[in-house]
């Protein structure tokens, strides 16, 4: 079956500097398919190349060098456009357009008829959750709001391939579900979804196949299950009502504990001491459980073992800036993002 | 401090500011005394080439304000009274003149009104028949087959300066455009011969008599009552010179009254009296008269 | 063509949400000041003044409109990167760069045209007070349809004056490209010199440059008939088309120069 996404040696360099231009690989020569109907997930710290693959995907940036194709026909042909759909990292439209406007404007360069345009704007509004908003001007419009306006607008064409960019940023716990629900949705219509992320939960829930990508370079491609673990290293368990005495005698077997509040306490636990073993002796001191979440390796620990694993093999990949930048991950990822109980 | 600021306070703040500011401008306009630019004749820009290049493709609307400036200038000079001590009452009128022509060649009006008024002799205008003439040599250079402007130089040659040979020639010229009516030969060929004649300089102001132009036609008319002037005058000496001094070697009117059926003092056609030189006899309009300063009929003012 | 067609429509809308018909407004109210005011002062001359006024506030105007929008058409969208979503529709980048113009070229046509009609309703108004001696004095009829002429030639200009701020806005920020197209603006309303600079200069070299300027850059001071036509002086039509096909050719370079350019950026 041919791929719904291909990619050969794709490879993009930017010139910085004001004197001597230095050529600065954002992209260093990504080889990766994507078969159709899967939902595909690209991920990577900030900096790794995800918004820049994205972007050669969808020609807005020129490859240095390689190779590209959606749907069997090369990056950039404009007939392939009507069957792909894509959503670009902190979307902004045009401030003097509602969302209706918006989506029958880029309806009109379908070349939709008026009734068919009205039928397709009013239900995907509907379906990503925009109401009597759909009549206000695009500049009074949340952050939260204006990514699920560019949502509608990636899926008005019915595409075959759906490309988003960081699909969940500026949405509220109760967007970011849904749209993992809308994701599923496309799935299961037999849609090619290609996503980037820097959150691994994200993935974890969604996604058939991962990529991973860090400072320009693939890391590794496969079945989530098949890479090699995100190594469980503890629980972290946060109570409340606990008297001071049972405070004292639970931190002894914790790595660590800190308090929230009067009578709420954080404690991580190792993984030789499961926290099942914990509650009866919560229970009798009288307090409650409020969550349980393990602590994994965080994305960027992960990373940084990918990267030095990168590095070894190939020494003087991008440069010392290059390894500050995959470094600076997201600030302060773990525990993991989950659900409280 | 943000107390002070508030809302109310705040807008009589601003509000007491602007008046104070109102109050302390009317104080000093009345101790320094604005003087307008145009009055005290600074022109910013004087070259008309350079002003060409300011202008980058308005320059129709630059020559009209120039030409309103120019009618303003001449306006408030004519309103001024007391003596032109400098001779700079009406300094700017050509060079404003100048300005408006160059930067708009067809522009018509400015070349007639400068015919007119820039020979027209103080205190009614600077009296500078050559810079008429320079100006309405752009106007024949711009628009060549123009016979009007032939015309007005030739006029401006006869009334202002008396060279009746030279305004022959020109008018000769002006006959020559396509257009030009077919009194202009025989206007020429009287120039030669009698050129001081009444009769022809009475015609050619009658002809401006029907001119569009309100102030072409004050002119005209003010220039045909000096003619009469002219002819009462000669009328008024030639009785004088009949009846002679009285006893004492003086002239008077009264003198002349006693001797001839006059009444009374006689009046200008401007309704102001004459005035009899006692020593010389010699009737002359009185300078208090809107008809002063008379045509000199040997050349130039009076 | 339907997407060069709804790119086009969709720029005249943003023109109008922006506020930009309210400088007719501004220039409706400014002739009829204008019109009272100078009715005093002029010795008989509103109706050149007006002309002239009128003429010229066109041509100001517009540049105003084809300069501020036509440097913002590209670069505001880029700028605020409303321009990612777009180009992953079925549109290529030239047929957004000529969309793009082609709704400035709407929204400039407009916008002439009301300040046009308003300049003969003024031009009515002042008509209607004059007896027919003071009209047959005029040297041009007060309704004079050669004024057409005039405002046709100055579309062209403004036109091609967009065709220019269009091709600046396609690499470099607003700022500069507003800065560049009024420079080149100026520059060519100066370009008649150019072309006499032998008479001026003695350098050859500096002459046969100065001619080659003359030719390379947009000739703006041909567009000027306004003197001519205000004062009643023939302006054959041959010399208007003549010079609208200037413009056109010259349009049609700078629009295939922006095309060309903006289809090989990179959008970081």
């Amino acid at each position: 079956m041919a791929a719904a996404i291909r990619t050969e040696a794709l490879t993009k360099d930017y010139a910085v500097g004001f004197w001597r231009k230095r050529p600065y690989r954002a992209l260093d020569a990504l080889t990766l398919d994507v078969q159709a109907g899967e939902v595909f997930g690209f991920l990577g710290p900030n900096g790794a190349g995800k918004t820049t693959t994205l972007k050669l995907l969808m020609q807005l940036v020129y490859p240095t060098g390689g190779r590209a194709e959606i749907l069997g026909r090369p990056v950039g042909d404009v007939a392939t456009r009507r069957r792909i759909g894509y959503l670009p990292e902190n979307p902004s439209f045009y401030d003097h357009l509602t969302a209706e406007e918006l989506l029958h404007y880029f309806g009109r360069l379908f070349g939709y008829d008026a009734a068919d345009r009205r039928r397709r704007v009013s239900s995907l509004l509907d379906r990503v959750g925009i109401g009597k908003e759909r009549r206000l001007q695009l500049r009074k419009y949340s952050k939260g709001m204006v990514q699920r306006v560019g949502i509608a607008q990636a899926l008005l064409n019915d595409p075959e391939v759906v490309f988003l960019d960081e699909p969940m940023s500026g949405l509220d716990p109760i967007g970011r579900r849904d749209v993992r629900a809308l994701i599923l949705e496309l799935r299961d219509q037999g849609r090619t979804v290609f996503f980037s992320s820097h959150i691994l939960a994200d993935a974890e829930a969604l996604c058939s196949r991962v990529a991973i990508v860090a400072a320009g370079r693939l890391a590794s491609i496969g079945r989530l299950s098949d890479l090699h673990a995100f190594h469980l290293r503890g629980w972290e368990v946060v109570v409340s009502g606990l008297p001071q005495d049972a405070f004292d005698r639970i931190r002894q077997g914790a790595v660590r504990a800190t308090q929230i509040s009067p009578g709420r306490y954080a404690f991580e636990l190792p993984l030789d001491q499961p926290p099942e073993r914990l509650l009866p002796d919560l229970a009798a001191a009288g307090g409650s459980l409020v969550s349980i979440n393990p602590v994994r390796d965080s994305l960027e620990d992960f990373f940084m073992q990918r990267v030095a694993a990168v590095g070894a093999r190939d020494p003087g990949a991008r440069g010392p800036e290059a390894q500050n930048n995959a470094a600076r991950g997201p600030a302060g990822q773990s525990p993991q993002a989950g659900g409280s109980a | 401090m943000t107390s002070l600021l508030s809302r109310p306070a705040g807008a009589a703040l601003a509000v007491a500011a602007l008046a104070g500011a109102m109050l302390v401008q009317s104080a000093r306009d009345r101790w320094y005394p604005r003087v307008e630019s145009i009055r005290t004749g600074v022109l910013y820009v004087r070259s008309p080439a350079a002003m060409q290049r300011l202008a980058f493709g308005f320059r129709a609307l630059a020559a009209d304000l120039y030409w309103v400036r120019a009618i303003q200038h001449f306006g408030g000079a004519r309103l001024e009274t007391g003596p032109d001590t400098a001779g700079q009452r009406y300094a700017l009128l050509y060079p404003l003149l100048d300005l408006a022509t160059t930067l708009d060649p067809w522009f018509n009006i400015a070349y007639r009104f400068g015919a007119i008024f820039l020979g027209e002799p103080p205190p009614g205008g600077p009296g500078r028949p050559d810079q008429a003439i320079a100006l309405l040599r752009k106007a024949v250079v711009a628009m060549p087959l123009k016979w009007q402007y032939y015309y007005d130089v030739g006029f401006v040659y006869y009334w202002r300066l008396r060279d009746y040979k030279t305004a022959s020639e020109w008018f000769q010229r002006a006959a020559e455009q396509p257009d030009a009516p077919n009194w202009l030969p025989s206007l020429a060929a009287s120039m030669l011969t009698r050129s001081d004649d009444r009769a022809t300089a009475r015609a050619m102001w009658q002809r401006l008599l029907q001119s569009e132009q309100d102030w072409i036609r004050r002119t005209a008319d003010r220039s045909l009552l000096q003619i009469d002037a002219l002819d009462q005058i000669d009328r008024l000496d030639e009785a004088i010179r009949r009846v002679g001094p009285d006893p004492d070697g003086r002239f008077s009117w009264a003198f002349l009254a006693s001797r001839t059926r006059l009444r009374q003092v006689p009046i200008d056609p401007a309704q102001t009296p004459y005035e009899l030189d006692p020593v010389t006899g010699r009737v002359r309009v009185a300078s208090t008269s809107p008809l002063f300063p008379m045509p000199d009929e040997t050349g130039g003012g009076q | 063509m339907h997407v060069v067609r709804t790119v086009a429509v969709s720029v005249f809308r943003e023109s109008v949400r922006d506020r930009v018909p309210y400088n007719l407004v501004v220039f409706a109210v400014l002739l009829m000041g204008a019109s009272y005011v100078l009715g005093q002062l002029t010795a008989g001359q509103d109706v050149k003044i007006i002309k002239d006024l009128g003429l010229a506030a066109i041509s100001i105007f517009g540049l105003f409109i084809a300069i501020f929008i036509g440097i913002g058409l590209v670069s505001k969208e880029v700028e605020r990167r409303s321009i990612y979503a777009l180009l992953a529709k079925p549109l290529s980048r030239t047929q957004f760069i000529i969309g793009k113009y082609a709704g400035l070229v709407l929204t400039l046509s407009v916008n002439i045209t009301v300040m046009t009609l308003a300049l003969y309703l003024v031009l009515a108004y002042l008509g209607w007070d004059q007896t027919p001696a003071m009209k047959a004095a005029e040297e041009a009829p007060i309704l004079d349809p050669a004024l057409l002429k005039a405002v046709i030639l100055i579309g062209v200009e403004l036109m091609v004056v967009t065709a220019v701020a269009l091709f600046f806005s396609t690499f470099s920020t607003p700022l500069l490209s507003a800065a560049l197209t009024f420079g080149l603006f100026v520059a060519g309303r100066f370009n008649a010199d150019l072309r006499n600079f032998d008479a001026v200069v003695d350098s050859r070299l500096t002459v046969w440059v100065a001619r080659a300027a003359y030719h390379v850059l947009p000739d703006f001071a041909a567009f000027d008939v306004k003197t001519e036509v205000v004062h009643g002086l023939p302006v054959p039509l041959a010399y208007v088309a003549a010079t609208t096909a200037y413009g056109g050719l010259y349009i049609a370079a700078l629009v295939a120069a922006a095309a060309v350019v903006f289809s090989r950026r990179d959008f970081k």
